[in-house]
């Protein structure tokens, strides 16, 4: 297995391009497949379709760009071994499923950084996805709404032009699907809201936020939540005034913000599933046997992690071996510590003594 | 102001934990303690010593970081790991050489010290430097520490083969260069020291 | 009546300690509307500058002070988590009173007051006057140290008030003050990195007086050569040039030895001892018996360690001693202190810049409210009580005739003895929570049952104010203002953070209540501490302690002012002794010839262990305070008993058993901790827990014939291994005497 890990051979930015390009490649192939030969694709979306096709390269080049990392190479793989093994594959099934729900739809995790950080992350997180989830099919022409030919007042919703369900204007549901970028909206900006909140009350959060990395992200989403509900002001409240300026001014705003997607903040959300790997490498490893401290005999890893780490640390040319042909690695981060601070201590202590003749 | 530096001298050390409970204090971590206090083995010594991270150069907790999650600041303060990507795998954990970051489970993220960013960045010094009551810990000028250690500050390390600069110095007796960490003490004094130097009950065996 | 109402467990479930995490408001706070100020720590006698945070008049947290030169900026961990015991879950809010198999109950100030009144009159009318004792102590401000000593003698007429700083000070004033002529630290900290050669007699710098390490450090790297005595292996002594482990009350052996050698090989300095001293004669007469190897049987160590000891001291250019409690708390510590200072005075390295002596004060104004008039047998400025002429200087401050000053009273341990004995039977007390910082606790639980009627001020309900019939809820250093003086001499000002919460009152209000309930009102009509103040620097005018000079303005201004400073241009006096002037009439400084005698119980085949107690860094004497910050209780949460593995093996004991450590007096069950650190025939338990945890079951009631403090640091104990205890007090938590 691990020689099929590394070494990783060739040009990391050809490898990263041929997989940018064959993520491109294959949302083009998925939009003309999913609107029927472009028959279902809405050319008022264009625009918007097409940012995607470069985003989505971007992300791809970002990615594989990423799985060249020895460290994150070896996990991606560890995980999915881990995670396809055939005799746990049920019992792995099951826990993903859990996992999932803890760190991704609950993310739990955060709350436990803060309950304020947890409630900023949630809404934002939430409103994105709701908002992705309906405008994505959209402009890849993989959903559209018509009215039904027997009746006005019912519209029918069609996922790759296959009727998938149906509702009655004037009920809630209608309500609620005409209005969803709009819930939406609202959710993302509480979220702006509690974070910019955070940011400016937190004296450890002030001190170490970057504008290009923590505040553009909330900068832009604010830009599209926004210009996003003055097209349903223009729309209900003032008759459409500027509708076309606003349109083209969200369409902007939504382009720049999947522009930056692959490059900055908003790529943990493609990075974060990592997790997940991780979670199922923990497990192994607990599993499995444990590696005993060089120095103190203690178990402070498992033997799995270890010698992972060994592998990705030759990979680095991290040359952690010592003297006496041991392994600076099977040494505990305790010790190490006590160890560094003996070595200080003993140079001291052997110049006293040989300073008094006693050396 | 003169550009202030970190300096270690463990030798120092007294074990009084005012650092560990300064360093609690410290608005980017403010109720979670960062630095490390090691009392090396008590039933044989009383000697302790503080590590801190000593932001190294090309820090090794970075190159190992499978979600690229740990960046240095323009001023070379290597920072905790960045919260949206840290997976809380635990390889920094493992493979830095000082054996300084920290995982911590219930957050599931690998957190260290930052220098007290929020203090140091705007010219103060960091909590656990401030209160250190022997100096083993002290931020001050490269000129200062000079004038009144009689050692010298260095920041060469070698690690087996790996060799590694730190933005944090250590003092060490003038005639050395650089610390090498080529073997592991397994006991507790360095082996050109005699043997259980601080057995009170041998210092007193000679009127027995 | 003082018995506790309730079973300890119910107190405990009440009134804590219950063990303080998170700051007001949170770990995570705003930076908006935050000031800083500029004040002291409560805890020991370094006094070290740090600033509170306060946020809608609360303290949220510190920041560090580096401008204040003693400390810039260092603390220790007690000094960083101070801020812990505002805000807290345990602080008294109200004034209560005892309600038997209830516990207390709240009642008005103005009920408080009165009962507290009538009964200080009835038992004073029907007993005697001094039937109503005071216990006071010495973390007080000096404005409250000087308000107590003029409270007991101008409002309660009794001559029966002492204070805690007889467990702490005494020995080594009384041995300044009989060679020196003065009872204060002889130079300034900043002497010390000036110094060739230091010794530290008796002193857990490291865990005792923290800031203190980097003065030392300093010196080592200006290459100074470092001399420990101490019967364990401390942090500092680990790196020291010279440890020698000394058997607990063996130090004159050493210091005598080393006087010896020193004579014997001419490193006295003659034309000093000559010019400056009286006395040398008989000194050098005495210590002539001490060779090497005499002196090393008493001191339990090889006799090199001694020679080497006088090779290290005896030629060094420039030195500093000092000591603290490790040879003060002996029946012959006033003895063991005149020894240190005998080498001192014979090398002639004293009153000059890197030349100097210091005795390290323990509590927090150790040096001032010993000054202030607050002991039984001293008037402010510390005038002598039985002197007629300081009587009438202070008798015309205060108002009063001459006559109605009673004369010496009784000191701390007579005094909870004759409150045994019945002859005592009221008392009020602050700041001293005897129960566990008196030796032989069980005997001072006892006594404290006998009183007819305790009042005790404090802000948490102590172990001792337990037994209290009213409890006042009195104020927090950062919640009253006022000045004290530091383990250099230095007079520095405590600021006021915040006011004292709910209906708690600052201590100074409530004496001066009392003292108008009494009939005294006019005597004591202070409209804030700094009048306190302005009448205690006339009455310590012409005394030894001469603040005439100052102002808190002053004060403020200079960082501290050094005593004395008898006018107001004066710029205080940092170092004393500058060419050789002693404090004596004759300015000389007085040899006192000493002779090694064995402590009041010495190990024997029924007891043959010594038992030796001290602190941890991480607590503050009994722990009332430090008991009840959760951090704090952390780091060092149940007492340990030191043992050598050699010991312990003899004894069967592994590392992390209970043991019982048995004296004729009681014991105390705690773990072991086999440390090679430790001489083997002496174990080491601190002192800052109460009841089946406390040390103080175990240690002697003997006390120093001169300073009157008690052999704290030794006394013959057995030590066996048990099972671990389930009793009630065992199933307690740790901060309340418990092991879970």
């Amino acid at each position: 297995m691990q020689k099929r890990i590394f070494p990783v051979t060739g040009s990391d930015t050809a490898h990263a391009m041929r997989w940018g390009a064959i993520a491109a490649f294959s949302l083009i192939v998925g939009i003309f497949l999913g609107s029927r030969g472009l028959r279902d694709f809405d050319p008022a979306l264009v625009s918007y379709a097409g940012a995607c096709v470069f985003t989505v390269f971007g992300l791809g080049y970002r990615y594989a760009m990423w799985l060249r990392r020895p460290p994150t190479r070896l996990y991606w793989y560890r995980g999915w071994q881990i995670f396809l093994e055939p005799r746990h594959f049920l019992r792995n099934a099951v826990h993903l499923g859990r996992i999932i729900l803890r760190n991704i739809v609950l993310q739990r995790f955060i709350e436990k950084r803060s309950h304020l950080r947890w409630t900023a992350h949630w809404f934002l997180a939430w409103g994105c996805i709701l908002a992705g989830a309906v405008t994505f099919p959209l402009s890849f022409g993989w959903i559209r709404f018509e009215t039904a030919a027997h009746n006005q007042e019912i519209y029918r919703a069609l996922l790759f032009g296959i009727p998938v369900g149906s509702f009655h204007l004037g009920t809630w549901i209608a309500e609620a699907a005409f209005n969803i970028l709009d819930i939406a909206a609202v959710m993302v900006l509480i979220g702006i809201f509690f974070a910019m909140w955070r940011r400016g009350r937190d004296h450890g959060a002030m001190s170490v936020q970057q504008f290009s990395n923590d505040l553009i992200p909330l900068i832009l989403l604010f830009a599209i939540c926004v210009t996003g509900l003055f097209l349903t002001v223009s729309t209900h409240l003032m008759h459409g005034l500027h509708y076309i300026f606003l349109s083209q001014l969200h369409a902007v705003t939504v382009i720049l913000t999947l522009l930056y997607l692959p490059f900055g903040k908003f790529f943990h959300i493609f990075q974060r599933p990592a997790q997940l790997g991780l979670d199922f490498y923990k497990r192994a490893g607990a599993e499995g046997p444990q590696a005993k401290c060089r120095r103190c005999g203690e178990e402070f890893r498992s033997q799995l992690h270890v010698e992972d780490l060994k592998t990705i640390q030759a990979a680095l040319r991290i040359r952690y071996q010592m003297a006496d042909g041991s392994h600076y690695q099977d040494i505990c981060p305790q010790c190490r510590r006590k160890n560094v601070a003996l070595i200080q201590d003993g140079l001291w202590k052997a110049t006293s003594m040989s300073e008094r003749g006693l050396l | 102001m003169m550009e202030r530096a970190f300096f270690i001298d463990y030798s120092r050390c007294i074990g009084c934990q005012s650092c560990v409970q300064a360093c609690a204090e410290c608005d980017t971590h403010r109720g979670t303690s960062m630095i490390h206090l090691e009392t090396i083995e008590r039933r044989d010594s009383v000697q302790t010593a503080p590590q801190i991270c000593m932001h190294c150069e090309d820090p090794i907790c970075a190159q190992v970081c499978p979600a690229d999650a740990i960046k240095k600041t323009p001023d070379g303060v290597v920072q905790s790991s960045l919260k949206p990507r840290c997976i809380g795998c635990s390889n920094c954990v493992l493979s830095c050489p000082f054996g300084v970051p920290k995982y911590l489970s219930n957050i599931d993220q690998m957190m260290k010290c930052d220098m007290c960013y929020d203090r140091s960045s705007v010219g103060k010094k960091p909590m656990c430097a401030t209160v250190c009551p022997s100096g083993a810990l002290t931020f001050t000028t490269m000129e200062e520490i000079q004038r009144t250690r009689q050692g010298i500050p260095i920041n060469s390390w070698k690690f087996g083969a790996e060799e590694v600069k730190t933005k944090v110095y250590v003092m060490v007796p003038r005639e050395v260069t650089r610390v090498d960490v080529d073997l592991v003490q397994i006991r507790t004094t360095a082996p050109a020291l005699p043997k259980d130097p601080y057995d009170v009950a041998l210092m007193l065996e000679e009127i027995q | 009546m003082a018995r506790l109402p309730v079973d300890i467990p119910t107190l405990v479930k009440d009134f804590g300690p219950t063990l303080h995490r998170i700051p007001a408001g949170g770990w995570a706070h705003t930076i908006e509307d935050e000031k800083l100020v500029k004040t002291h720590c409560c805890f020991c006698g370094q006094q070290c500058g740090i600033q509170l945070r306060v946020h809608n008049n609360k303290i949220v947290g510190f920041e560090p002070w580096e401008d204040f030169p003693f400390n810039r900026g260092k603390l220790c961990p007690k000094g960083v988590k101070r801020y812990m015991q505002d805000e807290h879950p345990d602080r008294l809010k109200h004034p209560m009173q005892r309600v038997e198999g209830k516990g207390f109950e709240a009642i008005s100030w103005d009920f408080a007051l009165q009962r507290v009144s009538s009964e200080i009159r009835r038992i004073q009318d029907t007993y005697g006057k001094d039937a109503f004792a005071i216990l006071t102590g010495a973390s007080l401000t000096n404005e409250k140290a000087y308000l107590m000593g003029k409270f007991a003698r101008v409002a309660l007429q009794t001559a029966n008030i002492d204070y805690n700083g007889r467990l702490c000070m005494v020995s080594a004033g009384a041995a300044s003050k009989k060679v020196f002529g003065i009872d204060r630290s002889a130079n300034p900290w900043s002497d010390i990195p000036k110094a060739k050669v230091i010794l530290v007699a008796g002193a857990n710098i490291a865990e005792c007086a923290p800031i203190t390490t980097d003065y030392i450090w300093q010196a080592r790297e200006n290459g100074a050569k470092l001399i420990i005595l101490d019967p364990r292996m401390t942090p500092i002594a680990r790196n020291a040039d010279l440890f020698i482990p000394v058997r607990s009350g063996g130090d004159i052996g050493v210091f005598n030895g080393m006087l010896h050698v020193m004579i014997e090989r001419g490193w006295i300095d003659r034309p000093f001892i000559d010019q400056h001293t009286v006395g040398f004669e008989q000194l050098a007469e005495t210590v002539r018996k001490y060779t090497p190897e005499y002196a090393a049987k008493i001191a339990g160590v090889p006799p090199a360690m001694i020679v080497k000891a006088a090779e290290l001291w005896g030629p060094a250019p420039t030195s500093f001693l000092m000591h603290s409690r490790g040879i003060e708390h002996h029946t012959k510590g006033v003895d063991n202190c005149i020894a240190a200072i005998n080498l001192v005075v014979a090398s002639g390295r004293i009153g000059r810049e890197g030349c100097g002596y210091a005795m390290i004060t323990g509590q927090g104004n150790g040096q001032g409210a010993r000054e202030q008039g607050q002991k039984c047998d001293q008037l402010p400025g510390m005038r002598d009580i039985a002197n007629p002429e300081h009587r009438r200087y202070i008798a015309g401050i205060w108002g009063v005739p001459e006559e109605s000053i009673p004369q010496k009273g009784l000191s701390a341990i007579p005094l909870v003895e004759a409150i045994h004995d019945g002859k005592i039977k009221g008392l009020i007390s602050i700041c001293f929570n005897p129960a566990i910082s008196l030796p032989d606790a069980n005997f001072v639980r006892e006594a404290l049952e006998k009183l007819e009627f305790y009042v005790n001020i404090d802000f948490f309900l102590s172990d001792t104010a337990r037994y209290a019939d009213v409890v006042l809820a009195g104020s927090l250093m950062e919640e009253d203002e006022g000045t004290t003086t530091s383990v250099e001499g230095r007079v520095i000002r405590h600021r006021k953070v915040v006011a004292p919460p709910g209906e708690a009152r600052e201590d100074w209000k409530i004496l001066c209540d009392i003292a108008d309930r009494l009939g005294h009102g006019d005597k004591f009509r202070y409209a804030s501490p700094r009048e306190i103040f302005e009448e205690m620097r006339i009455a310590s005018k012409g005394g030894v302690s001469d603040y005439f000079g100052m102002s808190w303005e002053r004060i403020e201004e200079n960082n501290g002012l050094f005593w004395p400073c008898p006018e107001a241009g004066h710029p205080g006096t940092p170092r004393l002794y500058e060419n050789g002037k002693f404090g004596h009439p004759d300015g000389k400084a007085h040899f006192i010839p000493i002779e090694w005698r064995p402590s009041a119980e010495m190990p024997d085949e029924e007891y043959p262990i010594i038992l030796t107690t001290g602190r941890v860094v991480s607590q503050f004497l009994s722990g009332n305070q430090t008991r009840r910050i959760g951090s704090l209780v952390d780091q060092y949460s149940q007492p340990l008993c030191e043992i050598h593995p050699r010991l312990a093996e003899k004894l069967g004991i592994a590392d992390g058993d209970f043991v019982k450590v048995e004296s004729r007096r009681g014991n105390v069950v705690v773990r072991a901790n086999l440390v090679k650190t430790i001489r083997p025939d002496t174990v080491f338990v601190p002192y800052h827990w109460p009841l089946d945890r406390s040390a103080n079951n175990c240690t002697i009631r003997a006390i120093d014939p001169v300073s009157n403090i008690p052999e704290f640091k030794t006394c013959a104990v057995r030590v066996s291994k048990v099972n671990q205890p389930t009793d009630p007090i065992a199933m307690l938590e740790v901060q309340a005497g418990g092991i879970q």
